[in-house]
């Protein structure tokens, strides 16, 4: 892993900045592992005391008992402080990341899915996560129990540590096959698993079709192919799983069986291995914890190999390029009379992908107080007029301009009080009706909601909800229409200058249109408003027009 | 791939027995080796025991080399038998899972797939169905569990304390009896931990939805100026996760090594009592070989029953997931596809006395009739919300009618779904396309060619050009193609699938002019043997259509576009509005 990448830098902040628990983790860590080096030991001079035929004291019972009851108390004290520590870096990677979110450039969020990025989010960072507590931590605790226990065994036989020696590479080169192994069937599972995933909300949303064509069996056996799929996958890998760990445990039967034939040899091995019967015992029980660590250490590899992607895909998104930055200095962007016209296109060309002209050499300028109505059709261009005007995208050439200062350059915070944003559709967000038009802004009070909810009409309705203003936003039972009214008041809430209407795209009755109609003539006074060609005739009648597009 | 066993509808899919029975083989395997190998778990410290007993009488002169080398084979072979059975029992469990898995998974798809649209929408089953299957993987983990724990630790530990008793009854029992303690406590603390994981998932799931909900409006915030703030009470949720997280996990995974401790306390009289007993001032009489092995089975099986109390967390997670999937298994549907209707005669549609209305609702059409035989396009328009589409959904049962609509002498409302599909085929305004390929998404299945009807829609060129052609992937939901693409190539799929009577609910609102007169004219051939109905705001095809519908205020007048256009005042206005804006653009 590159030091260099995003990721890795916000790991190290938080390292850096919690020195304190660092230096905590790593004691409790190391004190664990010492903790269980000693039992067998005192095993070794019990078996050669009995051997010798001589009195166990009550006090080497009790040591050993309170070595183990210590090294427990230090598992626990590791499990809390690797808990901790993967939990802090879980928080700061998706703080960095919903940090990001706000300098991401428009584009990215209708180039990306909503449920890719969430999941760069949600998944991912569980990903990085587990790499840390069930990866990197514990491996660099487990690597570090191998070699002290090696350092025991060797310095208890010669021999044996010599055998162990020789077999550890072995053993780990057959761990790591195996983990490659496992890898790849995972990978191959978890492509077959997005598939069953996806399969179920496409089902749903694509439900009329299905019926229609009556293709319910035909999804089924697709849904079924895709279990299978993945099956074949798990399947593959449950079975290397399964004869792993067999497989070691048998090996460390060899080795134990070759150490007690070589140390029965007698005369010189014997002296080479150095053993005696209690030192056997302690041998067999390092023997045993030896491999112990070196099976989780290929668990572990295997927990970092499937968190790469994930960070890698944590460290893309990191690495997005940003938008264009804002100027904070430009405030109140208001109507200075000596400017030549409030808005002005001057000879905007702007494509979206370089390649298709959506509008080229565009000029128009609206005065303040103006109603005009864009005209065109579709594709011609229009939405991406207010696109550019809210600066969400800059013109490849010109510029846009309001009051004399380039759309693209005014801040995000400064937006709400300039622009009312009519969008085709209402996107309800996560919170109560109020925070539906207030979006959360502490600058706008109880009053201000109410206010704009009154002028389009809704207040009413609004109080006759079971918990008013604060009635949670899934369970207002609104009509299309009622929604397109909040989508109104939630544009008109901050008393902007400018209101912008995109294309109503909902299905509304006569009686919700003409409510709709009144609502925007209402919102319209006193401000400058640009409209998208409506198939509210009425309401556009006596704006000016303004062909987009040819 | 075919390697596997074919997956079976479940019979009493609701009956956890059920996924259970239908294992029987993996089951009877796992039972045989798992036994075999939970009591050759006792081969370990026996035969370390032994070892260093014979060890100990080679130095002593008592026995010779090659008795070691016999012990130590047989150890070895004893082990190798041990551990095969283990990996036996390993994977077959798995399989197990595997298996079961994908049973439920295909038993909870099955009835998914078989709901309405209003069920999956308005009762907002679709949702719940989602979480259902989510829920399958932690049912099945903990069947797993449960299954490698019936004999990891159940079998395990009965050999291990039937071992210990047999080699010093009054031992066992003095050391054994802090495990029980340990389990008391797991118990007891059982409700705690479940308590603080069910407010970490609650934190969790409270996490994500604010995250999707950033993300997904994160736009409108720009717009809005809102950006900031969202981060801030984004910030609060990663707060109380962070938090919640911590404190569950320390409930879960700190008390183990804890009960480790309580049970290992048995040790101490081991140790102490052990060593008199090899001394031959103890209970009963003992050799190093024994108390070794006696001390490592003990060890073992402290261990063993310290994570004992994971098999009652897991069993748990298992009965919370199954009692939410469990009401939602129904019995394995297979649509009825019996009919006596011959699908092969030319269609005939009349309409008489129609009217639509919703549920509780006034209606919303009154009084329509009309009818068409074949090889007609009969245009229906009006203005905004007359109830054009409610009309179209009417012919595939999403909407509940009185009057009659008669399909070549059957009354809609008495056909199957299976009649119905094959009558009439529909296409409404979501292009409803499935991830998969082009090709794929307009034949469903079906292996015809579906090059004429790409060329019906003028799509044939741009998917020519596109680097996989027709086997190009779409994407989820469509969404690698342009809107526009998305609707051409849900109209290609709709001619491909065309029965007898096709209802085209706007078919034309994401193409531009000169491409909708283009898939006008193939709709022209494509209809000579059909009825097309033909939904439309936009009118300037409807001179050349063989009737209008003429919605408006509740009713409908069917006619002629020309007589409309003398007779009705509304339809002619709307006309020439049309067609004056058209010279405009």
């Amino acid at each position: 892993m590159n030091k260099n990448t995003p990721l890795m830098s916000v790991v190290y902040k938080i390292i850096f900045n919690s020195k304190g628990m660092t230096f905590l983790t790593i004691i409790i860590i190391v004190g664990s592992i010492v903790a269980t080096l000693f039992p067998p030991l005192i095993l070794e001079r019990i078996i050669n005391l009995l051997t010798a035929q001589r009195q166990v004291h009550l006090y080497l019972a009790l040591i050993y008992f309170g070595l183990v009851a210590l090294s427990g108390l230090l598992e626990s004290g590791q499990n809390i402080m690797i808990t901790k520590f993967g939990q802090k870096v879980t928080y700061g990677i998706r703080r960095e990341m919903c940090a990001k979110l706000q300098h991401l450039p428009t584009d990215y969020f209708t180039r990306n899915e909503p449920g890719k990025i969430t999941s760069r989010f949600v998944n991912d960072v569980d990903a990085v996560d587990s790499m840390f507590t069930n990866g990197i931590i514990s491996m660099f605790a487990d690597t570090f129990k191998v070699l002290s226990i090696l350092i025991v065994i060797f310095y208890k036989s010669k021999g044996l540590g010599l055998i162990i020696i020789l077999v550890t590479p072995f053993i780990f080169a057959i761990t790591r096959m195996f983990q490659k192994r496992i890898l790849k069937s995972q990978l191959s599972n978890r492509m077959a698993i997005s598939k069953v995933n996806n399969h179920v909300p496409e089902t749903i949303s694509n439900i009329r079709m299905i019926h229609t064509l009556f293709r319910q069996k035909y999804m089924e056996q697709k849904y079924d192919d895709y279990i299978e799929e993945s099956y074949a996958a798990t399947d593959k890998s449950n079975l290397y799983d399964s004869i792993y760990s067999p497989i070691i445990i048998f090996i460390s039967s060899c080795i134990i069986a070759i150490m007690m034939i070589l140390v029965a040899l007698g005369g010189q091995v014997q002296q080479f291995f150095g053993i005696t019967v209690g030192t056997a015992v302690a041998i067999i029980a390092y023997v045993g914890k030896v491999f112990e660590p070196l099976e989780s250490i290929g668990m572990e590899i295997q927990n970092i190999q499937s968190a790469v992607a994930g960070v890698k895909r944590i460290n893309e998104f990191l690495q997005e390029p940003e938008r264009k930055k804002t100027d904070s200095s430009i405030v109140n962007v208001e109507y200075a009379p000596n400017t030549s016209a409030y808005i002005r296109f001057e000879h905007v060309n702007f494509s979206y992908d370089k390649e298709n002209t959506v509008l080229s050499d565009l000029c128009f300028s609206v005065e303040s107080g103006e109603a005009i109505t864009l005209v065109g059709r579709t594709g011609a261009g229009k939405s991406t007029v207010f696109r550019l005007l809210l600066g969400l995208y800059s013109p490849d050439k010109g510029r846009v301009l309001i009051n004399g200062v380039d759309a693209d350059k005014i801040s995000d915070a400064q937006k709400r009080k300039l622009f009312g944003y009519v969008e085709q559709s209402f996107h309800p967000v996560a919170g109560s009706i109020a925070e539906q038009i207030s979006l959360f802004s502490p600058e706008i009070s109880l009053k201000q909601v109410e206010d704009a909810a009154k002028l389009v009409g809704l207040h009413e309705n609004i109080l006759n909800l079971p918990k008013g203003y604060d009635t949670p936003a899934e369970n207002i039972a609104f009509s299309q229409g009622q929604f397109q009214l909040l989508s109104i008041a939630r544009a008109i809430a901050a008393s902007p200058k400018i209101l912008l209407l995109d294309e109503i795209t909902a299905n509304l009755d006569s009686n919700t249109e003409r409510q709709i109609m009144e609502a925007l003539n209402r919102a319209s006074q006193g401000r400058t408003v640009i409209s998208i060609s409506h198939r509210l005739h009425e309401y556009t009648y006596n704006h000016k027009i303004i062909q987009i597009g040819k | 791939m075919n390697q596997y066993r074919k997956i079976k509808p479940v019979p009493k899919p609701n009956h956890i027995l059920s996924y259970f029975k239908l294992e029987l083989w993996p089951l009877t395997l796992i039972t045989i080796s798992g036994i075999i190998y939970n009591v050759g778990m006792l081969a370990g410290p026996y035969f370390e025991g032994q070892l260093v007993q014979r060890l100990f009488d080679i130095i002593r002169g008592y026995k010779d080399f090659y008795s070691m080398v016999r012990l130590a084979v047989t150890y070895l072979a004893v082990i190798l038998i041990v551990q095969l059975m283990r990996s036996i029992k390993r994977f077959y469990v798995r399989r197990f899972a595997n298996n079961t898995s994908r049973h439920m998974r295909h038993m909870l798809y099955n009835s998914l797939v078989n709901m309405s649209r209003d069920e999956l929408e308005q009762e907002g089953l679709g949702t719940i169905m989602t979480k259902a299957i989510a829920d399958v993987d932690a049912c099945v983990e903990g069947m797993r569990k449960f299954t490698t724990e019936v004999f990891d630790t159940g079998v395990v530990l009965a050999a291990y304390i039937s071992l210990l008793f047999f080699y010093d009854w009054r031992l066992a029992i003095i050391s054994c009896i802090f495990t029980p303690a340990a389990y008391l406590i797991a118990e007891q603390l059982k409700t705690r931990i479940t308590h603080y994981n069910a407010e970490y998932k609650k934190s969790a799931g409270r996490l994500n939805s604010a995250t999707m909900d950033r993300i997904s409006n994160s736009i409108t915030y720009r717009i809005y100026g809102s950006e900031l703030n969202r981060d801030k009470a984004y910030e609060s949720h990663l707060k109380d996760y962070e938090k919640r997280a911590v404190s569950a996990n320390i409930w879960e995974n700190t008390m183990q090594p804890l009960y480790n401790i309580i049970s290992m306390s048995g040790s101490v009289l081991i140790i102490y009592f052990g060593a008199k007993n090899v001394l031959g001032t103890g209970w009963t009489n003992w050799n190093i070989a024994e108390f070794t092995t006696f001390f490592s089975a003990f060890t073992k099986m402290a261990l063993k029953s310290s994570k004992a109390s994971k098999l009652f967390n897991s069993v748990q997670k298992a009965q919370v997931s199954w009692s939410r999937i469990k009401p939602l298994m129904r019995e394995y549907v297979v649509p009825d596809t019996n009919t006596s209707i011959d699908f092969s005669m030319p269609p005939k549609l009349t309409v008489s006395n129609l009217s639509l209305y919703l549920p509780g609702n006034p209606p919303i059409l009154k009084n329509i009739s009309f009818s068409a035989c074949r090889g007609q396009i009969i245009g229906v328009t009006g203005p905004i919300a007359c109830g054009k589409s409610t009309l179209g959904r009417a012919f595939i049962g999403e909407v509940p009618y009185d009057g009659s609509i008669q399909i070549s002498e059957h009354e809609l409302s008495e056909l199957s779904g299976y009649e119905r599909s094959r009558l009439i085929s529909y296409m409404g305004h979501a292009p409803e396309l499935i991830s998969d390929s082009i090709r794929e998404n307009i034949q469903l299945g079906e292996q015809g060619d579906i090059v004429r009807y790409l060329q019906a829609v003028c799509f044939d060129e741009e998917v020519a050009q596109m680097p996989q052609g027709a086997d190009t992937l779409v994407g989820s939901s469509g969404t690698r193609l342009s809107g526009g693409q998305q609707a051409r190539a849900a109209l290609a799929r709709t001619f491909y699938n065309a029965r007898q009577i096709l209802i085209l609910d706007d078919p034309f609102s994401a193409v531009d002019k000169t491409t909708e007169k283009e898939i006008f004219k193939s709709l022209r051939i494509l209809a000579q043997d059909k009825i097309v109905i033909l939904i439309s705001h936009r009118l300037y095809l409807f001179p050349t259509l063989d009737k209008v519908l003429f919605l408006d205020k509740g009713t409908g007048v069917f006619s002629t576009h020309k007589e409309l256009m003398q007779e009705n005042y509304i339809y002619a206005k709307l006309y020439n509005s049309q067609m004056a804006g058209e010279q405009n653009e």
